[in-house]
């Protein structure tokens, strides 16, 4: 398989697993989406095996390598940060008597609501790596260009 | 890290396109070597300079002052 023909897989793949997530939120139905979601992936695995003309060098390597650590490390600080804060919310750590606040304490955040930033804070790890995975490109030359 | 890459190139009239094919990476990585944007492994310059049938030392220069055992 060429690597442009991979290309359209991947894209028919996406665009099915976006049609059955549709289809999954109609149903309400979230294990649809879910076993639809990890068998997309193992296809593009496979897909991906097939390609002929796809080098992945050691300079590929090494620039996967330095922006999934620097991602990890990144975002491993502000997720914790964030969820000191919502585990200190559940269990009312520390619950010492407010005079401005007689009786119970106001929620800065609703469980609800740190849920939704946690989810958000997820998404933001995937644009943290590409973030990180340009710039890597970048210092590792990806970006030059001569004269040939 | 310096190289003479682009000079042995020339010297066998090959493009990046067809050292990288041989050598089995990117052109894109033939490229950051030669513009010492990356510094290739021991393995990948052993591939190079072998390819190009000469020492690592002649395509490859470490400038970097290492002080040795005799100087100790």
């Amino acid at each position: 398989m060429k690597k442009n023909t991979f290309y359209i897989v991947f894209g028919c793949i996406a665009l099915a697993l976006l049609a059955i997530f549709w289809y999954s939120i109609e149903l309400h139905t979230p294990l649809f989406i879910e076993i639809a979601f990890i068998v997309g992936i193992i296809l593009v695995f496979l897909a991906k095996r097939n390609v002929s003309d796809f080098i992945s060098d050691e300079r590929d390597v090494k620039i996967t390598e330095q922006a999934t650590i620097r991602t990890m490390q990144v975002f491993w600080v502000i997720f914790c940060a964030f969820s000191i804060l919502a585990v200190m919310e559940i269990l009312r750590v520390p619950t010492f008597p407010r005079p401005e606040f007689p009786g119970r304490v106001p929620d800065i955040l609703p469980p609800r609501m740190m849920g939704y930033i946690q989810l958000g804070l997820l998404c933001f790890m995937v644009f943290l790596y590409v973030g990180f995975r340009i710039y890597y490109a970048k210092k590792y030359g990806d970006f030059e260009t001569d004269e040939e | 890290m310096k190289n003479k890459i682009r000079i042995f190139r020339a010297m066998h009239d090959l493009t990046q396109e067809h050292l990288a094919d041989a050598i089995g990476v990117n052109r894109q990585t033939i490229l950051a070597i030669e513009k010492e944007r990356y510094v290739p492994s021991l393995d990948l310059a052993f591939k190079i300079s072998r390819y190009f049938g000469v020492n690592i030392e002649e395509v490859f220069i470490f400038e970097e002052n290492v002080p040795t055992f005799a100087s100790k």
